[in-house]
């Protein structure tokens, strides 16, 4: 018998360590178990097949529609509960396996390249060919899996989510709304005085902000980070006339300098001082005047409330725009869970709505609560349907899931919190006649924008890659989920009824 | 005997078919290039001014304005090998922020082990310096210099237009799997105008004394294997010896680009692979007196 150090005896051959190695090896055998269950479809909610139906059916209605009918839909609060322990368990099941499968789809993009390394100089063209065509698949599918797991899924689960939470608490909610409304106790929720937007104090001192702001641009165009203006008068007369009519209706009293980028991405985004700028894909995503009204009166309110300001107090614009520097390097070289490969290989840009600082836009938690109350309320005012901004905010989380690059996803504020906070407000306004969806003019924008498209799209076209597709190669694959057109449901393995 | 002599007939054709290059008809043949007389580049000359020779016959061409926005990637070495002269590479980039003009399509590419392509070509060339600002720090000691100059050469030969790459390294090569012969080959038959931007000149001045023989070759080596992407792609070659100089260098690169001249002809010789020398006369009569200039033209070209 031999004993060990701390003097107990050990049968010969059973050392700590050949337990130790009895342990790996157990663990060893038992990984490909682990994994199985790991990759496992998440059981089915425990819920009556009609009710499981009645309820996938409810989270794709657009919010507006659930506001309405929240209180007539019958749910008890097991039900909904149960639905939620589900989404949540699919959620993070559905996010755990697209990122194995990212993985595996880089260890295979590794091997193919270290092979075309290692021929290639004997190589035949087909052979090189066909090696160039299976790496460029595979890295579209490594991009497509990375901007599933981090992006698309999450965003898609935490709009159903929001959508269940609204029809659990939105009947009570409404009921408070009422009582305050019957009692008039909701003039006194903060900014409740809307009769006075533009005499009320909101943001004081915000001329302080436009060298700032002058200083941002001029830093953004030398670092080479400012997308090109969009070359067509109607457009940006257009975007300039409806912006400064939302800022004569709001509490911004700076003056207003409009610009409309020529990217692809859908934001708009503000810089302190009153300088506002609007990409030319959020004008391509928006469907009406009043969407649009709201997503720029948001802007407006980020300015008017110095948002920017308060959040830049302890920095400087150029330790943001090195940051924004250090984010772009990061986005280009995949950084960012490759959501800027996914954008390059895609659509052959980077997002300034990933790269810009939210310090910068003023942006943080409570400060989009406060811009997305303080927009409704100049939209309104200005003479806008208010709600136009819950659609839109609905059509990106819906159908935009991939759209990530949008400063307003980036702080996330809970979608139900931001949802039913805005629909407070609008319930609060004061009623008014003959509200802005459409006009003629944001017709002639559309039409204009077509052709602006156009040229862009030619652009797009002729411009050079490096890394431009193989010639001849097969059609690549697609993984299974394209935003807008396929649910959720397909991309996670989940029962739809 | 006459199933033989319809054999012999074909033996022979067959023999034909394979003694000949195959005849293709004429293809379009392009050629970038830039004038000068005494350092400085010329612009303003017309077709009267040039004489075009391919394998020594004359051939008729025409000028035709260069096309903008021109594809530009930079490759730059980015080596842990490369930390002594890091600062050259550094001066060299900051001088392509300021002077590379806005309107081409700007990529950027760094190599030690493999190639990696940082930046695919944008008009936002500031995200080009962001970029290399913010590279990890090299991992390989690698300096595969010919690997990622044929792949280069490789992908950009797919592009169309006018596609120009500047070189930004030492030119020393460790591990390649290609050979100088295949870069060679490579620049002869793809139409990239190469600019090379030489870094460490002034190391290898003060060190060079002390070095070995074989030490010293390797540095000779590298120095032409510049050169001679320059002389045979129509570009230049620059090894600029104090860091100040290489703002001058890029200031040279970029006015050798706005100074291109695009000249076209049709080639009547066959796609047998072989190289075909191109000579470029460039001249101006000024009453009697003929004055030459120096052309820096590819010197041939060249199929597969």
């Amino acid at each position: 018998m031999h004993e060990t150090a701390a003097g107990l005896p050990q049968s010969p051959g059973r050392s700590p360590r050949s337990y130790l190695a009895l342990l790996l090896s157990l663990l060893l055998a038992a990984l490909p178990v682990i994994q199985a269950s790991n990759q496992q479809a998440v059981p089915r909610p425990a819920l009556p097949p009609e009710v499981l139906a009645a309820m996938n059916e409810a989270l794709l209605r657009p919010y507006l529609e659930l506001f309405e009918q929240a209180a007539r839909l019958e749910f008890t609060p097991a039900q909904i509960q149960e639905m939620r322990r589900y989404l949540e368990q699919a959620r993070s099941n559905c996010v755990r396996r697209w990122r194995e499968r990212a993985r595996q789809l880089e260890r295979d993009l590794e091997k193919a390249q270290a092979e075309l390394r290692a021929r290639t100089a004997k190589l035949k063209p087909e052979e090189r060919r066909e090696l160039h065509c299976q790496i460029q698949n595979l890295r579209l599918l490594k991009s497509q899996a990375d901007t599933l797991a981090e992006h698309a899924v999450p965003v898609a689960f935490e709009n159903r989510l929001a959508k269940l939470e609204l029809i659990e608490k939105w009947p009570q909610d409404e009921k408070k709304i009422k009582e305050e409304l019957a009692s008039g106790a909701y003039i006194n929720r903060r900014w409740g005085d809307v009769l006075d937007i533009g005499f009320r104090q909101v943001g004081q001192g915000q001329e302080e902000d436009i060298k700032i702001g002058q200083e941002t641009v001029e830093q953004m165009k030398l670092a080479g980070l400012m997308p090109p203006e969009v070359k067509n008068e109607v457009i940006q007369q257009y975007v300039a006339r409806l912006t400064r009519e939302v800022a004569r209706h709001s509490d911004v009293r700076v003056p207003v300098r409009v610009t409309v980028l020529n990217s692809k991405e859908i934001n708009a985004f503000a810089l302190p001082g009153g300088f506002i700028y609007v990409e030319r894909g959020l004008l391509e995503a928006v469907e009406d005047e009043a969407q649009l009204a709201g997503v720029i009166a948001h802007e407006l309110a980020h300015v008017a409330a110095r948002h920017g300001h308060r959040l830049m107090r302890r920095s400087t614009i150029a330790s943001l725009i090195y940051q924004a520097a250090q984010l772009a390097a990061m986005i280009l070289t995949g950084g960012v869970a490759s959501l800027g490969t996914y954008y390059a290989l895609q659509y052959g840009f980077y997002g300034l709505g990933l790269v810009l600082s939210l310090d910068l836009l003023g942006v943080s938690r409570e400060f989009e609560l406060e811009a997305d109350q303080l927009g409704i309320q100049y939209a309104w005012h200005a003479g806008y349907d208010p709600k136009g901004f819950i659609r839109f905010f609905d059509k990106m989380a819906t159908q935009e899931g991939y759209v990530q690059g949008i400063s307003w996803f980036r702080t996330h504020p809970p979608f139900y919190r931001r949802m039913v906070e805005a629909m407070r407000e609008i319930s609060f306004l004061p009623p008014k006649e003959k509200l802005v969806t459409q006009t003629d003019a944001f017709q002639q924008m559309k039409r204009e924008l077509e052709k602006v498209v156009a040229e862009a799209k030619e652009e797009e076209e002729g411009r050079p890659s490096l890394i431009a597709p193989e010639q001849g190669c097969p059609a690549p694959e697609k993984l299974e989920f394209k935003p807008g057109e396929r649910r959720i449901e397909t991309v996670c393995d989940m029962p739809t009824s | 005997m006459r199933h033989a002599h319809v054999l012999r007939f074909f033996w022979a054709a067959w023999l034909l078919a394979v003694a000949q290059p195959a005849l293709a008809g004429p293809r379009e043949v392009t050629l970038y290039f830039t004038v000068e007389k005494d350092g400085t580049l010329i612009g303003g000359l017309t077709e009267d001014n040039f004489r075009l020779y391919e394998d020594g016959e004359p051939r008729k061409f025409r000028l035709e304005t260069p096309e903008t926005p021109a594809a530009i990637a930079l490759l730059v070495e980015y080596s842990q090998a490369s930390w002594l002269y890091m600062e050259d590479i550094y001066r060299a980039m900051e001088g392509f922020m300021h002077q590379a003009p806005e309107g081409h399509w700007y990529a950027l590419a760094t190599f030690s082990k493999d190639l990696e392509i940082r930046v695919d070509f944008t008009k936002q060339r500031g995200r080009i310096a962001n970029a290399f600002a913010d590279l990890p720090r090299p991992f390989w000691n690698e300096i595969n210099t010919y690997d990622a100059v044929y792949e280069m050469l490789e992908r950009m030969g797919q592009l169309r237009g006018r596609r120009i790459l500047i070189v930004i390294g030492s030119g020393l090569d460790t591990f390649s799997s290609m050979r100088l012969e295949d870069v060679r080959r490579k620049a002869e038959a793809v139409n990239v105008v190469v600019y090379a931007v030489g870094v460490g000149s002034l190391l290898r001045t003060v060190y060079e004394p002390y070095l070995s023989q074989p030490a010293r070759m390797d540095l000779l080596q590298a120095e032409a294997f510049f050169q001679m992407l320059a002389q045979k792609t129509g570009g230049q070659a620059w090894f600029p010896r104090f860091e100040a100089a290489f703002r001058d260098v890029m200031r040279g690169v970029m006015q050798s680009i706005a100074f291109h001249y695009k000249l076209v002809y049709e080639s009547n010789l066959p796609e047998d692979g072989k190289f075909h020398r191109i000579r470029l006369e460039a001249f101006r009569f000024e009453g009697d007196r003929k004055t030459t200039f120096t052309v820096r033209v590819r010197e041939g070209w060249r199929t597969g």
